[in-house]
């Protein structure tokens, strides 16, 4: 089965006056569809600028990368925001809603953007997705109205309206409680076991690594351990 | 267009600014319309002042003095001496005003003869300018017959009509004889019939009129008259008429523009300062947009960021400013296109101690159009610059935030 993600000998230097600072040097992974990743590593060792690279958001200094059996590394601007928007999800720390926005348009947004509107289809999609997220009673709140934990699994569902085949989350419950971290972790497996998306997940919290099926250390710009890998 | 609904949802999503910004678009667009109106009410009002009182194309003779050189065989002095002796002339006048009757757009003709004559009465001698006019036609040019303050608008066989002025300074009343001696050495004693004040000085104080009749012999004209006026219903078409009528007739043909250059160069200058104003009103409008919209930008950069992350179009980005700043510059200039009626028509109904209105003001002619598209437009161009920098913001960047 081809491997809905490869990145080969990843490198990313930051210009820093003079110097450059080397964040990554030369990173190598492959996930397959359907694992639950966690990526684990020290402040500082590269965790989301290797997530930025790998949802097209940050280009390499050099590396390979193929998503979804595409090459990616090369893409221009224009075919990097259509790629994202076909083919990834993105969940962030802060959940970035749209405040002058419902729950659900929030979710139907980045889908109405390129079909001109909410069609009835894609408020069907964003209605369904609110539902399994279980913010069916919450669906025209406005964004600012909802507690933490429901905005961050609003922004769940709203990185699953396009299908994507793979999510990068950047500490998706660094901002939560227990009780909602453990609730918007729950839905991300669920999501992964029930429609084989793939999910790499940014973490510090080792009670989160715990729960994912495969993690993956990183240390000074490289892989430094993969444990159980499918 | 789902970026229509964003850009409004933007727009109501702080009706405070939004509101504050619609004024101050509406506010410029007023101040357009406003000095628009006035400006044109004053080119109206002047404009009317001057062609109330003169003819809007008039007719003449050709100079003769272009001939001499034409006829070679001729001796120049010969043509000189006829010339002096004989006046210019149109002869063939009646054909002329039945062309210009003919003309659509012209309202009234009045054949003449114009010449130069003393008023003697007694020690007093009061040189005077003559116009002979068919009796019906004495109103043409000017409005005279309703302006009679003393005796009656009638000529009779020898009757004159002379201004107030003139009338004081020779102290005649209506119903006395006064001597009339032309230029053409001829002289007739005339009875005053009427005496006028229309508020014009040189129509009250030189200007006698007399009817065509009475005037031929005193000119020696016995057929021809020296120039046609013609009216229009339409003053600002008398430069396409004097031009056709001057190929048509050979007659040389004057629009009233050409005898009251100072007024359109008044007008103009007018016109200048009314568009700088109006300039000034829409580089206001131009910056108060952009500089909202910027700000507007500026501070929905992580959501934009979100957006961009999502897999949305920096086109889409752009579109949803772009289509605040037409929002608030169509809605804007409508707003203001009303409040600058308003204004213009309450000023245009007040009116001073005399009844006239105080300002000249044409509320119809605020220039409307132009307001509206070019404050749309304006305030399209205002947003190119946030929508260009919303639609470059970097995803990363505005997440990181
Ligand atoms: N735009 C940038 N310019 C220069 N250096 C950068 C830039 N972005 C990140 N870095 C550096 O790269 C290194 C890795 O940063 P990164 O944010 O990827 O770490 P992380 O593993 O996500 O850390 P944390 O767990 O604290 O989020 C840091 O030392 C940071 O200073
Ligand atoms: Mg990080």
């Amino acid at each position: 089965m081809t491997p809905v993600l490869v990145a080969r000998d990843v490198r990313k230097d930051f210009p820093n006056g003079d110097e450059v600072t080397r964040v990554l040097s030369g990173v190598d992974l492959e996930l397959a569809s359907g694992e639950l990743v966690a990526l684990l590593g020290v402040s500082g060792s590269g965790k989301s600028t290797l997530l930025s690279i790998l949802g097209l958001l940050l280009t390499p200094t050099s590396g390979q990368i193929h998503i979804a059996g595409e090459r990616v590394d090369d893409l221009s601007d224009r075919g990097r925001t259509l790629f994202r928007r076909r083919r990834l999800g993105f969940v962030f720390q802060a959940h970035h809603l749209l405040p002058d926005f419902t729950a659900l348009e929030n979710v139907a947004f980045p889908a109405a953007a390129t079909a001109g509107g909410i069609t009835s289809e894609i408020r069907a999609r964003a209605a369904d997705l609110l539902r399994r997220v279980g913010l069916e009673a919450r669906m025209d709140f406005r964004a600012p109205r909802l507690s933490g934990g429901q905005k961050q699994r609003v922004a769940i569902a709203r990185a699953l309206i396009n299908e994507p085949v793979l999510v990068l989350a950047d500490e998706p419950t660094g901002n939560l409680d227990r009780q909602s971290a453990e609730q918007v972790l729950e839905l991300m497996r669920e999501m992964n076991r029930d429609q084989g998306i793939t999910f790499l997940i940014c973490t510090h919290d080792e009670h989160v690594a715990a729960q994912c099926s495969r993690r993956i250390q990183l240390s000074d710009g490289r892989v430094e351990s993969d444990t159980g890998a499918t | 267009m789902f970026a229509f609904t964003v850009a409004r949802r933007y727009l109501l999503s702080s009706p405070g600014q939004t509101g504050l910004l619609l004024a101050g678009v509406a506010l410029g667009v007023t101040v357009f319309v406003f000095i628009t109106a006035l400006v044109e009410g004053l080119a109206v009002r002047l404009t009317d002042e001057v062609t109330a009182n003169s003819a809007h194309v008039s007719l003449q003779p050709q100079t003769r003095t272009a001939r001499i050189l034409e006829a070679p065989g001729l001796r120049a002095e010969g043509v000189a001496l006829v010339s002096t002796f004989q006046r210019q002339q149109i002869r063939e006048w009646r054909q002329v005003v039945a062309l210009a009757r003919a003309q659509a757009g012209v309202a009234a003709i009045s054949p003449q003869i114009s010449g130069s004559a003393f008023l003697v009465r007694g020690e007093a001698v009061q040189p005077v300018s003559v116009t002979g006019v068919e009796p019906e036609s004495l109103d043409v040019v000017s409005p005279i017959s309703t302006r009679i303050v003393e005796g009656r608008a009638q000529f009779g066989a020898d009757g004159i009509l002379i201004g107030r002025r003139l009338a004081d300074e020779l102290g005649l009343s209506a119903g006395q004889p006064v001597l009339l001696r032309t230029d053409r050495g001829a002289e007739r004693l005339l009875t005053v019939r009427g005496i006028y004040r229309t508020g014009l000085q040189s129509l009250d104080e030189r200007v006698a009129f007399l009817s065509l009749r009475t005037a031929r012999p005193l000119f020696r004209l016995p057929e021809g008259v020296t120039n046609i006026e013609i009216k229009l219903d339409r003053p600002e078409e008398a430069r396409a008429l004097a031009r056709f009528l001057e190929e048509a007739t050979g007659l040389r043909s004057t629009p009233w523009q050409e005898k009251n250059t100072s007024l359109d160069d008044a007008l103009i200058a007018q016109g200048q300062t009314g568009r700088l104003i109006q300039m000034f009103s829409l580089v206001s409008i131009v910056i108060g947009v952009a500089s909202a919209l910027v700000l507007s930008a500026y501070r929905r950069r992580p959501e934009i960021g979100i957006m961009r992350a999502a897999g949305v179009s920096s086109g889409f980005i752009a579109r949803v400013f772009l289509l605040q700043g037409l929002m608030i510059g169509l809605i804007g200039a409508l707003v203001g296109c009303a409040t600058g009626y308003g204004v213009s028509a309450w000023l245009a109904s007040l009116t001073g101690p005399d009844g006239d209105p105080m300002l000249p003001i044409a509320p119809e002619r605020g220039g409307y159009p132009a307001a509206l598209v070019l404050t749309t437009l304006g305030a399209v161009l205002a947003s190119l610059l946030p929508a260009r920098a919303a639609s470059r913001v970097d995803p990363l960047e505005a997440i990181q935030q």
